[in-house]
């Protein structure tokens, strides 16, 4: 390590040629300037994306001056063009922007485009400043009894990067294709989706750690060492990654399930690796659970073998109409209902009688969990119309007031009856 | 109250007036304020037929070390930062870093690299300092002139071509090709290479040597050049239908083989002992190439210099001028031969304690092998495509993909190509 820091201080020692520090002088300088303009608007009404190659041209005036007066420009020009690649990747957002949602666009720049720019500039860079290939060997010491090279790190740290980054896509597609080909349902595609990323991730680390030349005892001794680590510190990170892996080959609780927390039906929207994100409808919370909750507690879910709920309302009709026909005509009345499944039939019953009403329950099946609350409201206003239309009456309750008297015996009921 | 250090007085006062307060120091010269050292920049090719790795950098890295170590005796205050280039991006890396300003203030290289980079416009001329070039043979300073008399570089050392054979197998190593076919018939493996500069050396064994010479010089061949050239390609032929001899494609292949107990006889470099004697201990034996009956071996030495990069500072060059000196210095060239065991000296004034050790006596003898192939290093460079035809000729007929005969007139104009 001390051996590339050495290096890179080394080349401050070319701040001592006067034909460099004006090149990066003037490079550097025009840059400033510009974004000084644009922040001033200093152009009026013109566009802000004109300040830049406004600059741009100016550099290439220096340069092509530098040039002239038999001055070297190549590092000017090379500042210029890092320059001009960092503006198009501006211009590439403001295109990107129309094909890309919002959130997958900033992905896209913030992990691999920027990232992968100012990686390679530096590269570029470097390789006007010294001999790649020679930094690249610099051995920067010991790993495990193996010696690591700076290219050996920069290697590991870029697949490493890339395989966390980059498997998404190809792991998305391979699950859609065994989607098609088996028939699988989507929270099958989604939890194949994750399955093969965690193996892309655990191959690319193995396959790193064998770039790194690290060898077999060498891992055992990491995994000893790991060991007790989970025995003290990382057992609720370990734990919860086991579970999370758990729970994707039991099928339980997968990207598009739907389980009860705390009464609410939540969708399960991603299953990480230290927790599960769920989305509640009710509020449009999402909640993030530790996985190893779902591992050790007992839960109820929707859509663990089909994704029907058995949804219910309940409602009363005076005493005096006949139950036979309340009931036929609830059930009649949900068969209305656009999103309550014909098969299985709904099914009224009569449950009890209550004070002032006769109570009924109307049950019925609809096939997105979800979508309960929702259901239930259109049932209800159905029944509503229904029984309006039928006359028939949804009592309420009626209480009886009399006057108390004193002494009790010579109390009388209220003139009139007792309703 | 503590009174408050100079930099926490920087840092509370505003910019400007932190600016003027540093200028203010700068102005005043402040005694206590170390100069930095000047840095002088080495770049140092790899030879096409060496693999950059770690080991190789450290080799290079000791063997400057053995220089600079004395300089900073005499300069202080100077420090060397070295880059490793493969030779064959030598020229694209400097012409790129000329350009900006940034080429190193001394290339270590080829003689003819550092011609062809004179001629581009790549190095400056090495000054011509009369009480300097008289420490060398005119003949060996003619080689780096252009034809208008500038200088490429200073010669400074001499890296051999020789064989390395394992002690194990070899009790005495092969004193011509005969004995050379004949360790390979009594069971030991022998290695060579098609590439070319490695496997010339049998050329001038088997008397072609003149007749490769006038082909690029472009001279009418006789009918004995004619025959010399065809047994010569035959012999290869013949020795490639051996059962015990291998042609590998590079040098560090066969270096490979050979370090892991594969082959026992194999054409190695000077520069490469080093890392040959840590892998094989007391079992490695060097010795001459073997001659032949038509003449000695044309060993093909290489001629490391020092040239001038453009663009360095004021200081930087005064540094890389004495820097140069020191290296042709009797004492420094006395300390680069015996210290490294690797390497014989420029300067013709000193003499090899040969007397002392056989290696080097090894090495003096392979500098006078190679001294018959001077005329040629200057018709064949290493960067040139001329290389890659006769690679290919070779392995055809190694191969038996073509006639002696045939494969003599491919050569033939596979040579006058490019005259």
């Amino acid at each position: 390590m001390k051996e590339l820091v050495l290096e890179i201080l080394g080349w401050l020692g070319y701040l001592e040629r006067p034909a460099v520090v004006l090149q990066i002088v003037l490079s550097l300088g025009l840059l400033l300037l510009s974004r000084l303009a644009r922040r001033r608007r200093s152009f009026g009404n013109l566009p802000i994306l004109i300040y830049t190659p406004v600059g741009l041209s100016l550099l290439a005036l220096v340069c092509l001056l530098l040039t002239s007066a038999g001055q070297p420009a190549g590092l000017a020009l090379l500042l210029g063009q890092l320059w001009l690649g960092w503006y198009g990747l501006s211009l590439l957002h403001r295109l990107l922007s129309r094909q890309l949602p919002a959130a997958a666009l900033h992905q896209l720049e913030t992990r691999l485009l920027r990232p992968g720019y100012l990686v390679l500039s530096a590269l570029v860079l470097i390789s006007y400043l010294d001999s790649l290939h020679d930094v690249a060997v610099i051995p920067l010491g010991q790993l495990l009894g193996v010696s690591v090279s700076v290219a050996r790190i920069f290697n590991a740290l870029l697949v490493t990067y890339l395989v966390l980054v980059g498997c998404g896509p190809p792991a998305a597609a391979l699950a859609w294709v065994l989607q098609r080909l088996l028939g699988m349902g989507d929270g099958s595609r989604k939890a194949t989706e994750l399955m093969l990323r965690y193996a892309v991730v655990g191959l690319g680390l193995a396959g790193v750690a064998v770039h790194l030349g690290l060898n077999a005892t060498a891992l055992v001794a990491v995994a000893g060492g790991l060991s007790v680590g989970l025995g003290f510190g990382i057992k609720e990170v370990f734990s919860n990654f086991i579970s999370g892996l758990w729970l994707l080959f039991e099928g339980s609780v997968r990207p598009g399930e739907v389980l009860m927390i705390d009464g609410d039906p939540c969708e399960v929207r991603r299953l990480g690796l230290r927790a599960t994100l769920l989305w509640r409808d009710r509020d449009n919370a999402e909640l993030l659970i530790p996985n190893q909750t779902f591992f050790t507690a007992a839960a109820t879910t929707y859509t663990a073998s089909d994704r029907m709920r058995r949804s219910q309302v309940s409602v009363g009709a005076a005493y005096h109409h006949d139950p036979a026909t309340v009931i036929a005509l609830l059930e009649a009345t949900a068969l209305q209902v656009p999103r309550v499944l014909r098969n299985p039939a709904p099914n009224a019953l009569l449950l009890s009688y209550g004070d002032f009403a006769i109570n009924y329950a109307l049950r019925f099946w609809i096939t997105n969990p979800m979508d309960n609350v929702g259901i239930c409201s259109e049932v209800n206003q159905a029944i509503w119309l229904a029984f309006k239309q039928q006359n028939i009456e949804i009592p309420f309750p009626q209480q009886v007031e009399y006057s108390m008297v004193w002494p009790p015996e010579t109390h009388q009921s209220n003139p009139g009856g007792g309703h | 109250m503590m009174e408050a250090t100079a930099p926490a007085l920087i840092l509370r006062t505003s910019p400007i007036r932190a600016l003027a307060l540093l200028a203010a120091l700068a102005l005043s010269g402040c005694s206590s304020v170390p100069r930095l050292p000047t840095v002088v920049y080495i770049a140092v090719t790899a030879n096409s037929d060496q693999h950059l790795d770690t080991e190789l950098r450290e080799d290079y890295r000791q063997r400057l070390w053995l220089l600079v170590e004395g300089f900073q005796q005499i300069y202080p205050r100077t420090t060397f930062q070295m880059g490793i280039y493969p030779e064959e991006q030598l020229f694209s890396a400097m012409a790129r870093r000329s350009r900006a300003g940034l080429e190193p203030d001394l290339l270590f290289i080829n003689g003819d690299t550092a011609l062809r980079l004179l001629r581009a416009g790549l190095v400056d001329p090495f000054p011509a300092d009369p009480a300097l070039l008289r420490l060398f043979e005119p003949a060996v300073l003619a080689r780096l002139r252009t034809a208008d008399g500038r200088l490429a570089g200073l010669p400074i050392l001499v890296q051999a071509q020789l064989s390395c054979y394992d002690r194990r197998t070899v009790q005495q190593p092969p004193r011509d090709l005969t004995e050379l076919l004949s360790i390979s018939a009594s069971g030991q493996a022998v290695g060579l290479t098609v590439d070319p500069f490695n496997l010339l050396w049998t050329a001038g064994s088997l008397g072609a040597l003149p007749a490769l010479e006038g082909a690029l010089q472009g001279r009418a061949l006789s009918l004995a050049d004619h025959q010399a050239l065809v047994r010569w390609l035959a012999w290869l032929q013949n020795a490639g239908g051996q059962q015990r001899v291998t042609f590998f494609a590079s040098q560090p292949e066969t270096d490979a083989q050979f370090i892991a107990g594969r082959l026992s006889w194999i054409p190695c470099r000077s520069t490469a002992l080093p890392m040959l004697r840590r892998r094989l201990g007391a079992r490695l034996g060097v010795a001459p190439l073997p001659d032949g009956q038509d003449g000695r071996a044309s060993a093909v030495n290489r001629l490391r210099v020092m040239a001038l990069g453009r663009h360095s500072s004021r200081a930087g060059r005064e540094r890389a001028l004495s820097f140069s000196r020191f290296a042709v210095n009797p004492l420094t060239q006395r300390t680069l031969t015996t210290g490294s065991q690797t390497v014989l000296p420029a300067n013709r004034f000193v003499s090899v304690p040969v007397q002392s050790s056989q290696l080097l006596q090894t090495l003096e003898i392979a500098n006078q092998q190679g001294l018959q192939t001077d005329a040629m290093a200057g018709l064949l460079h290493g960067h040139e495509t001329r290389l890659r035809s006769l690679q290919n000729l070779f392995t055809q007929v190694v191969f038996g993909e073509t006639t002696p005969r045939a494969a003599r007139d491919h050569l033939l104009r596979i040579l006058a190509k490019n005259r």
